[in-house]
């Protein structure tokens, strides 16, 4: 799976916004993303989950610097996509693409499918007409729709799967090496969700893709994920392979997903405790671990100091002063 | 996190009614539509045709050059459908001769808006920053000038002619066009597919040509057909005061101005004019309403 | 069980668009008993949220039903909005899923809800002050009181949900029909709501309808579960039971395509093909016949009647699914 280098690696990223005063809410600085550090490995899928408020979005936006982040370092293939500008980062980048959650907000209303696809292509004139269109048509083929009949169409001329495989034909297009998903099939129903993640996986075996996989929902994380990855108010609290996180998870933000879910199998009893309270607000995060406001296992310590992340087992990473025991599921 | 989407496309490819559109379901044709558009439409064509086809295939009288041995003719006077007014002139060929100015400064100052308003005020709206700060305030500063008081500072100036009509009345188009343009701008911007195609690795400039234009013309289209009425409008009120077109040529306006004084005598040489002013206006009006329902602005 | 509270039987939603009709629901029967918590789950375009809506009365003037819906005996459908009015809000409350949309961002959370409280009852301005102080309470809002000052804005997604509940519980209704109430909630914060609803079922002797796209949430809240498919109802069963005795084709579909922790990454999934129908242009035998694994002749030719084939346990398949565990885990 991995060799050599990681293919991209995030150091200490940090994204911040100003809000304004608005109707009783205070404004601040969103602290939207705070010293966020992970590797890609070339042909891995790392995944991402973060409920509102984590960061998980800013942070994907971030990474192919939309806008740049106000620190950090985004190195991808050894080149730093922060420091660069302009031409040079436009060259750099174009290895890096991007699915977002809604399909249709994504692909603009009025232009026709093999434009919409056709547009990297012609960004980075890669190739003729001739050969622009040959690309569009074996790209549309290959994320199962029919280049003739489909081709011609407005995206309000297709249902919402389609919609999102015109956005991932799209980002397929230059052969890119690493697909940053953000929320790719939140919007879409669960049928047509099963059918657009199969499509993401056999693009992943046959074009060799890498992905950083963003999500709300950790089961569906965790299952097209080798390693997992788990952010709370803008920091990263557990890394490490997807079974370890999910049999032996150390993070009680964690711990508490995991509760929260539901299982269709009535067997598997409900968690006896539900985590309580509701995020804080990222303008004004907790002192020390961010988590403990809400953590059943927070002392003194959590909010005088935060706890780095460290890794308690090969791959696995934890950022607590308390991490929970071997707790088998 | 949204609920799904509908994903209810037929087999065949028709596609479905989507789920908003499932709750705003009408019952009703599209005949009643249908005429909403056309009825008004038809009348603005039928109009200019009349007004810039017409005089060029069949000759009707000269509209300045009348004898005053046909002054005062009442309407349906033989030869003169409106009748002619005090000076001799036909009526008739006064209203389509007039209608052509109308038309003229309608439409020229808000191309004029539309090109250069448009242009500034996407400019400001995509590039945000210094430029558009400067281009706002230049624009709040056209937009504060009372319209009608600069119109008629020109006019005094320069004297009145149709050029400098159209010249008076852009300085407030500009501005509108302006707002409009950044407005739409800067809500377009904030969608993901500007986001991914600047990720795609489209420049700048191409973005704002192939992406952003493209999708608020329907808005500044229909802006731009109720403006062409309120340039009308105004024309019109600047003849009236004799600042506009100069007598003897013909504008509605100041055919309204001369009727005044023969009201009570021959009120359709005001009424005739009016009618006209009021029915170019008023299609103008429904058929940018009819447009915005058919393009979904707001 | 008590008598039921709620019968619905034979009905029929269709609108007409463009001068097509849509059968948005094709004869639909169900009923819900005092104490009960029933789930209706469905993908869009199933039927659920517009079978709802339509006993509550909340459909465009435009559709068309027909059929009965009655509570405790009186009629619901036909009634005009007065007469409805009487029942909505007082014996039957709903909660939607945007609760940024349904509230007003103008008004205070407090009078919103004496809002609600005085819309069914004559009560003084402090009597109606101290019933809401006490509604805030009822769904566990924390630190009421101040909550009462507030403009909606100043809350997050899941307090907002709890303001909906208490402006849906004003009157203490017998029936609260959610309709997707935590689909756009985190999975933290839909855990406690759901388990909220749950406690208030139990204090208030409500029956609970919850209406979802999520299966896994059904199975694991709900005593009684429908699957609904293209308006119509193609399975119904006890929760526990439909889980490890599904018949229906598309309900099995739908417990394989759900995400699910217990599954190895990348693991292939079984998957579904095509889209939901056309509801303009209905197919003539079963609507889940194109799609369906188990498809024969029949299946295309007429429409499998839903029937009790076992006590229970309602399905409309020619040919379910074997005995035995439907999930494939």
């Amino acid at each position: 799976m991995t060799s050599g280098e990681p293919l991209l690696q995030v150091r200490d990223l940090v994204q911040e916004f100003t809000v304004r005063d608005r109707g009783g809410v205070k404004g601040g600085t969103v602290h939207a993303v705070s010293g966020v550090c992970f590797d890609v490995w070339p042909g891995e899928t790392l995944g991402i989950v973060g409920e509102t408020g984590s960061g998980k979005s800013t942070l994907a936006r971030s990474i192919v610097q939309a806008p740049r982040p106000k620190s950090g370092a985004v190195l991808f293939r050894g080149a730093d996509l922060v420091a660069l500008r302009g031409s040079a980062l436009l060259r750099a980048r174009r290895h890096v693409q991007m699915v977002f959650q809604d399909p249709f907000g994504s692909l603009d209303p009025k232009w026709r499918v093999r434009d919409i696809v056709a547009e990297p292509l012609i960004a980075y004139r890669a190739g003729d007409r001739a050969a622009r269109r040959r690309r569009v048509d074996q790209v549309l083929d290959l994320v199962g729709l029919d280049p003739s009949s489909h081709g011609g169409r407005h995206p309000r001329e297709l249902s919402g799967g389609q919609a999102q495989r015109v956005a991932i034909a799209r980002a397929v297009a230059l052969s890119p090496a690493l697909v940053i998903c953000d929320e790719p099939v939140s919007s879409l129903d669960v049928l047509i969700q099963a059918q657009v993640l199969a499509l993401f996986e056999r693009l992943r075996a046959e074009l060799g893709l890498s992905y950083l996989f963003i999500a709300h929902d950790l089961a569906l994380v965790k299952q097209v994920s080798d390693r997992v990855a788990v952010m709370y108010l803008g920091k990263l609290c557990e890394v490490g392979p997807g079974e370890a996180v999910y049999r032996q998870p150390l993070h009680p933000y964690t711990r508490a997903l995991l509760d929260s879910i539901p299982s269709p199998d009535p067997a598997a009893a409900r968690a006896a405790t539900i985590i309580g309270g509701e995020p804080p607000s990222p303008i004004h995060p907790p002192s020390g671990c961010r988590f403990r406001t809400r953590c059943p296992r927070a002392a003194e310590r959590c909010a005088a100091e935060e706890p780095a992340l460290r890794e308690l087992a090969a791959g696995h990473s934890v950022a607590c002063h308390f991490p929970l025991g071997e707790t088998q599921r | 996190m949204s609920a799904p989407l509908p994903d209810l496309l037929a087999p065949g490819g028709q596609a479905a009614p989507s789920r908003a559109r499932l709750y705003q379901a009408r019952a009703r044709g599209g005949l009643a539509r249908q005429l909403r558009l056309w009825l008004p439409a038809g009348f603005l064509l039928l109009l200019l045709f009349a007004c810039f086809v017409w005089p060029n295939i069949y000759p009707v009288p000269n509209p300045v050059r009348g004898s005053v041995l046909q002054a005062g003719l009442p309407p349906l006077s033989p030869g003169h459908i409106f009748g002619t007014d005090p000076v001799g002139n036909d009526v008739f060929s006064r209203i389509l001769y007039g209608g052509q100015i109308s038309f003229e400064v309608g439409l020229g100052v808000n191309a004029i808006g539309l090109l250069i308003g448009g242009l500034l005020g996407v400019a400001a709206g995509y590039w945000g920053g210094a430029a558009d700060t400067i281009i706002s305030r230049v624009l709040d500063v056209l937009i504060a000038f009372p319209a009608l008081v600069l119109a008629l500072a020109i006019a005094e100036g320069l004297g009145p002619s149709e050029l400098h009509v159209i010249m008076a009345l852009s300085v407030f188009s500009i501005p509108a066009f302006g707002r409009i343009a950044r407005g739409a701008t800067l809500a377009l911007r904030e969608q993901t597919f500007m986001l991914a195609a600047r990720l795609s690795g489209t420049r700048g400039w191409r973005v704002i040509v192939r992406h952003v234009v493209p999708n608020i013309v329907p808005q500044l289209m229909t802006f731009s057909l109720l403006g062409i009425g309120v340039a009308i409008i105004l024309e019109g009120a600047l003849s009236f005061l004799g600042l506009g077109i100069p007598l003897p040529e013909a504008s509605w306006g100041s055919m309204i101005a001369q009727g005044q004084q023969t009201l009570s005598a021959s009120p359709d040489l005001v009424l005739i004019p009016s009618a006209f002013l009021f029915a170019t206006v008023l299609s103008l009006n429904l058929v940018g309403d009819a447009l915005r329902e058919r393009w979904g602005v707001r | 069980m008590t008598d039921s509270l709620l019968e619905v039987e034979d009905l029929k939603v269709t609108f007409p668009v463009r001068g097509r009709e849509l059968r948005a629901v094709g004869g639909v029967s169900y009923s819900v008993c005092a104490g009960q918590t029933l789930a209706i789950v469905g993908e869009s375009g199933s039927g659920k949220t517009v079978s709802a809506r339509a006993v509550m009365g909340l459909l465009p003037a435009s559709a068309v039903v027909t059929g009965s819906a009655r509570f405790q005996g009186a009629q619901l459908i036909g009634l005009t909005d007065d007469r409805l009015r009487q029942y909505r809000g007082a014996d039957i409350a709903m909660v939607f899923q945007d609760p940024t949309r349904s509230l007003n961002p103008t008004m205070r959370i407090g009078s919103q809800i004496a809002e609600a409280v005085r819309a069914h009852r004559r009560v003084t301005k402090a009597q109606a002050r101290e019933q809401v102080t006490e509604l805030l309470r009822l769904v566990r809002m924390p630190v009421p009181e101040r909550r009462y000052v507030e403009y909606p804005h100043q809350l997050s997604g899941g307090m907002r949900q709890r303001v909906m509940i208490a402006i849906a519980l004003a009157c203490r209704p017998k029936l609260l029909i959610a309709d997707e109430a935590t689909t756009a909630l985190d999975v933290t914060t839909q855990a406690q709501i759901m388990e909220l609803l749950l406690e208030l079922q139990a204090e208030l002797g409500m029956a609970l309808m919850l209406i979802s796209h999520d299966l896994g949430l059904a199975a694991s809240y709900a005593d009684e579960v429908i699957v609904m498919y293209a308006g119509r109802i193609v399975e119904q069963a006890p929760a526990s039971r439909l889980f490890t005795r599904v018949r229906m084709p598309y309900t099995q579909a739908l417990f394989e395509a759900i995400p699910r922790l217990e599954r190895p990454a990348h693991a292939p999934l079984p998957v579904i093909g095509g889209r939901p129908p056309d509801l303009a242009a209905l197919p003539a035998g079963c609507s889940f016949a194109p799609r369906c694994r188990s498809a024969a002749d029949d299946c295309l030719a007429a429409e499998p009647p839903l029937a009790e084939h076992e006590p229970g346990h309602r399905w409309a398949c020619w040919h379910p699914c074997g005995a035995g565990d439907g999930d494939a885990a």
